[in-house]
């Protein structure tokens, strides 16, 4: 028996509380990175009140040289530092109602095939196959081209390509309860579907939807930042997308104008994975 | 013979069945939808034309409308699209004056040298590095490897290019800006291979890194799953070398969930490849699909729509039969 | 007019202005180097290499090279013999005769003959002609008394006529390879046979075109070169690296971020430069859709006019390439552009007044009225461009929301739906205004979905009646009569508003000599231009 406790399982013990440490401190920096992006995005308007696209100054003004600008000026002479932090609101905007649309499309298709099973299911899921197997980048930037660039449009077009695999997802979890014993019960004493699926199963879906959620709109903001960079964001607002896509001409002569929002992604997307990754095992019990 | 071994001597034809089945499902339900999602986009392939000329005549307009068949109504067009590709035609694109089928023959290699070459960086590094993690899970090498994979997976695809380029490029000089072959230079044989090879260099890298963090992880976390199960610890037990156990078995049968992840993410990296190919130059399909879709072309467009569909299919195929060579059943007994 | 994507950052910045491709022969004192490959950039990718079917830039720029004209134009756009070595115009004005230069054949090794010429007269300039069919039209016929001359006779005297037979604006198709079939669709379109010095050898589509050079070209001695690689670089940032590395040597039509030409101007190796567009002369201007409200309204046009600093546009959007424009025909149409037009100097509170008197107060949030823009979608400067106007506007208390959408759309939009209030664009007038600026202001064209003509809706019968008369008056001074008053009438109901004379620059390698050397460079050959090779110069 001795050799039982050895190196493999010796390692997974010490991987485990690795992980739990670690569950707690990718959750706890995400969500500290999170934190302060919704800060500073909640307190956009008063810092800076006025339009971020504004012309407000000379255009490129270093980053550090004049205090009123403390993140300088782009080309046009908008206030990087009001456009990171408006953009903070756009940005996750667009990341939380495209990944809301997503999860609406998903978890209905997913609930309603894993619970009906036969027919209902076989058509859901070829539908879900169907465009499961359409580049999701692509078919997001043919909608955008069809229906124009603006905050609407590009939610619309991330939120109908990212649904499928929490489609999968959520049938999957669905297919597991509906045979235990809580929801047989339910049936049993004639509960209606509409009131099985919606009280007794989705709620218990809850978790790894959450999970998921937290990667969808990480990948949208990502997604959002590709279609600017294309040329396909909304001239209207100031997202950290458009912004890199407008700095990324200047790159090589004032490179702050890209990177500074370019930054912005990078932590919001790291925060959003590791609450993620966070919350897959805090939440997740069956492991 | 049972009734068991009929089935089961059975049973491959009938999956070919329903893959072929699925196969054409796939194609006419492409085909449909993209037809008309397509064809709800404001403009058309003859005033993209007539705009590029930056001048037109209502007689130039009409020229080009009659010889692109965008005169006639929607469903017939449909009707001509829909039983082309039935038998196998993608049909034409008058825009380049070429069949559909050929244009995507001849970007297809590019595209696929360029996605195979990233995805063979993103697994062998991305396995390189989740081994590593798992081995030395909870140690700082475990905390640096996991970071560093997250932060290229949180870096826009297009920035990571541009930075690559000034740096191996335009700084060091030690790499070509874009582009996939030296043309003047005329190269030919393994001259020319190694040409490619080093314009494959920098694209293949910028577009494996994004895919990269997720087979890191992937890797991690599967080993460290496998680790706990039975017959490791069977292993463990038997005395074999624990760097043995963790090539041949932990590793081993990680490798499942990361060629299914190969398959699900098939699509994202045909979508990542526009962004490297415009920023590298690369003469690939993404940047063809891109450009048809700005030019109305979409005989052409939906082509390549249908083209991807059919290779995501095929390679999720592959992936299932590749279940057979790599399930860990067949490992333990 | 060209093409435009390309020109996503169009420039004239006067401290670029360099010295590449100027030297002309009797300068230099080098003798020109024989050999070598030149690497350009397209941009982008030609759908055709034919510009006699497709009038767009990067077929020209590429088509240039292997194709001759009737006609060159010099630096100063007068007629130069290049396929004709000379021609006569008789006194009623009505007849032209051209002789043909003798021994010329096509790159397949048939001779060129006035049969070409006639044929291409009859079954392409004519029919197919998307700048100006109608300048053709007027030719009645042509007779080829012998196989190296040939004569127009036309039914109107036609000035115009001469500054469109260089081998863009006039493309002479080879007869034995076209006769009989298809113009739009003959396979030749994609892999030309023309006699210009370079001959076309292949084309890898997405990557790049390669010329060589024509061994028989007619101008013995030349071209210079031995190839020509026109590779597509999609990306401008991409572009720009390559030609700091020195991997490229010619890039036209704009090819890099304004600022990133400002930055690579000071390399000792590369050359920016603004010569060879003489032949386009284009211009950005904004235009009204004066059939909806509030454009209806002249004052509220001119409110807008005083509200935009183009001076500030031009230093901020454009980096100070360009020149702010005050009549829809360019300055640099000498004879031409009329100054004396009512002008619309920067003056808010001017433009505020002006809105107060149509009746557009400011309301309680300090907000007149909320209009769209539809700006140009070629690139970022023209986006830049509209996010200038709506800060402009704003300013004397006008809401603009941009509309972003791709070339299709908004092609669709403003010439076809007329469904848009403002929307910028830009055009080339050529060396006649005949030619580029009658379709911008022709009651003719408007909402027949025809891209890049008249956006506002403009219709006036005086425009209209001088339009006429000025295509067929015989008489120069009476036609510069005629078009200085369209100016003022144009600049005075205001459906247009002209904001910048553009000017797009060449990117050059340093030891590229002679890469301009012509008026209408831009679609021309390069068949004066030579590498110096470094080790030589040392």
């Amino acid at each position: 028996m001795g050799t039982l406790t050895s190196l493999p399982v010796a390692k997974v013990r010490r991987a485990r509380e690795g992980m739990r440490l670690r569950v707690n401190s990718s959750a706890l920096t995400g969500g500290i990175i999170l934190a302060l992006i919704l800060v500073g995005a909640a307190a956009a308007p008063a810092l800076y009140p006025g339009d971020p696209l504004d012309m407000a100054a000379s255009p490129f003004i270093w980053p550090g040289t004049d205090p009123a600008y403390p993140l300088g000026t782009d080309m046009l002479g908008r206030d990087i530092a009001a456009g990171i932090l408006h953009g903070a609101r756009v940005s996750l905007l667009i990341g939380l109602v495209a990944t809301l649309v997503s999860i609406a499309i998903g978890v209905t298709f997913g609930a309603l095939a894993g619970f009906y099973g036969g027919r209902i299911d076989w058509a859901l899921m070829r539908a879900t196959e169907l465009v499961q197997t359409i580049p999701p980048f692509l078919f997001a930037l043919a909608i955008v081209a069809i229906l124009q660039p603006s905050v609407p449009t590009i939610v619309i077009a991330i939120g109908l390509t990212a649904w499928p695999s929490l489609a999968r997802l959520v049938r999957a979890e669905v297919l597991r309860l509906r045979n235990s014993d809580f929801v047989q019960a339910s049936i049993s004493v004639g509960a209606s579907h509409r009131r099985i699926i919606l009280l007794d199963i989705l709620p218990n879906t809850f978790a790894p939807v959450i999970v998921s959620a937290s990667i969808l709109i990480a990948s949208a903001i990502l997604t959002e930042s590709s279609l600017a960079f294309l040329g396909l964001g909304d001239p209207n607002v100031a997202s950290w997308g458009g912004m890199v896509g407008a700095g990324r001409e200047v790159l090589r002569t004032d490179w702050y104008v890209a990177t500074l929002p370019g930054l912005a992604i990078v932590a919001a997307v790291l925060g959003l994975n590791l609450l993620g990754d966070g919350l897959n095992d805090l939440l997740d019990v069956r492991r | 013979m049972s009734a068991v071994g009929l089935i089961q001597r059975l049973a491959p034809g009938v999956r070919w069945a329903r893959r072929l089945a699925q196969i054409a499902f796939i194609v006419i339900g492409i085909a449909t939808v993209n037809f008309f999602l397509l064809h709800l986009a404001p403009g058309d392939a003859a005033e993209v034309m007539a705009g590029e000329a930056g001048a037109a005549t209502p007689e130039f307009m009409a020229a080009l409308r009659e010889q692109f068949g965008l005169d006639q109504p929607l469903y017939i067009q449909f009707g001509k699209y829909l039983g082309n590709v039935l038998t196998l035609n993608l049909g034409y694109s008058f825009r380049q004056g070429l069949p559909v089928s050929r244009l995507i023959l001849d970007r297809l290699p590019a595209t696929a040298l360029l996605m195979a070459a990233s995805i063979t960086f993103a697994l062998v590094a991305g396995a390189a590095l989740g081994f590593l993690a798992a081995r030395r899970a909870g140690h700082l090498t475990d905390t640096i490897i996991s970071v560093i994979a997250l932060l290229f997976y949180a870096t826009p695809v297009f920035w990571i290019g541009v930075v690559l380029i000034v740096i191996f490029s335009v700084w060091l000089d030690w790499l070509p800006v874009g582009g996939m072959a030296t043309i003047e230079a005329g190269y030919q044989g393994t001259a020319y291979a190694l040409d490619v090879g080093r314009h494959l260099v920098l694209p293949a890298v910028t577009l494996g890194l994004f895919h990269l963090a997720i087979y890191t992880r992937l890797t991690r976390a599967s080993m460290l799953q496998i680790y706990g199960q039975d017959f490791v610890r069977t292993a463990v037990a038997k005395g074999v070398a624990p760097g043995r156990i963790a090539v041949r078995h932990v590793l081993r049968n990680a490798l499942l969930p990361i060629v299914t992840m190969l398959g699900m993410q098939l699509g994202s990296i045909l979508g990542g490849a526009i962004l490297v190919e415009t920023v590298f130059s690369w003469p690939g399909l993404g940047r063809l699909a891109f450009e048809a879709l700005f030019q109305r072309d979409l005989n052409l467009l939906l082509g390549i729509l249908l083209a991807s569909s059919i290779l995501v299919v095929v390679v999720n195929i592959a992936v299932d039969l590749a279940y057979g060579f790599l399930d860990p059943r067949v490992e333990i007994s | 007019m060209i093409s435009r994507r390309s020109f996503g950052s169009a420039v004239a910045l006067s401290t670029l202005v360099f010295a590449a491709g100027l030297r002309r022969p009797g300068h230099a004192s080098e003798e020109p180097r024989r050999g070598g490959t030149l690497n350009a950039i397209i941009q982008p990718e030609p759908v055709s290499l034919t510009a006699a079917v497709l009038a767009a830039a990067p077929t020209g720029i590429v088509g240039g090279n292997i194709f001759d004209g009737l006609v060159k134009y010099d630096r100063d756009l007068k007629p130069q013999p290049e396929l004709a070595t000379r021609w006569e115009i008789s006194p009623d004005s009505r007849t032209i005769t051209f002789h043909l230069r003798e021994g010329v054949t096509w790159h397949d090794g048939q001779p060129f003959t006035s049969a070409d010429v006639a044929w291409s007269l009859e079954n392409v300039w004519k029919p197919l002609n998307p700048r100006n069919p109608a300048l053709f039209r007027n030719i009645a016929r042509a007779d080829t008394p012998d196989s190296h001359t040939v004569i127009f006779h036309l039914t109107e005297p036609s000035i115009a006529l001469f500054s469109m037979l260089n081998g863009n604006g006039a493309q002479i198709l080879p007869k034995h390879l076209y006769e009989g079939t298809n113009v739009l669709t003959n396979p030749y379109n994609l892999k030309p046979v023309g006699t210009g010095p370079f001959v076309f050898k292949e084309w890898v589509k997405g990557s790049h075109i390669l010329l060589e050079r024509n061994p028989h070209y007619w101008d013995v001695g030349k071209p210079y070169l031995d190839r020509i690689v026109f590779r597509v670089i999609p990306d401008g940032a991409a572009r720009a690296a390559t030609l700091e590395k020195g991997e490229i040597h010619y890039a036209p039509l704009s090819p890099i971020p304004l600022r990133d030409a400002e930055r690579l101007a000071k390399l000792p190796t590369i050359k920016v430069g603004t010569e060879g567009y003489d032949w386009l002369t284009s211009w950005l201007y904004l235009d009204f859709n004066v059939n909806s409200e509030p454009f209806k309204d002249t004052r509220v046009r001119r409110a807008v006019a005083h509200a935009i600093d183009k001076d500030a546009l031009i230093k901020v959007v454009w980096f100070g390439f360009g020149k702010a424009a005050v009549s829809p025909i360019p300055s640099s149409l000498k004879a031409f552009h009329n100054p004396d037009v009512p002008l619309y100097p920067f003056d808010p509170k001017r433009a505020e007044a002006l809105l107060d008197e149509a009746g557009l107060k400011r309301g309680p949030d300090g907000i007149r009225f909320t209009i769209t823009h539809d700006y140009l979608p070629y690139g970022e400067d023209y986006r830049r461009t509209g996010e200038f106007v709506k800060a402009a506007l704003k300013r004397i208390g006008i809401e603009v929301t941009l509309r972003g959408q791709d070339t299709a759309a908004f092609t669709r939009r403003v010439y076809g739906d007329r469904d848009f209030q403002l929307a910028s664009s830009w055009s080339s007038t050529f060396p006649d205004p005949q030619i580029g600026v009658t379709r911008l202001y022709t009651s003719e064209f408007v909402g027949r979905n025809i891209p890049w003509s008249n956006g506002s809706g403009f219709r006036n019968a005086e425009t209209d009646a001088i339009f006429k008369a000025a295509a067929t008056e015989p008489d120069p001074a009476k036609r510069i009569a005629a078009w200085k008053r369209f100016q003022v009438i144009a600049q005075t109901e205001l459906p247009t508003l002209p904001l910048v004379e553009l000017k797009f620059f060449n990117v050059y390698a340093a030891k590229l000599r002679n890469a301009v050397t012509r008026g209408d460079q831009i679609f021309g050959p390069l068949t004066e231009a030579w590498l110096d090779e470094p080790a030589k110069s040392q």
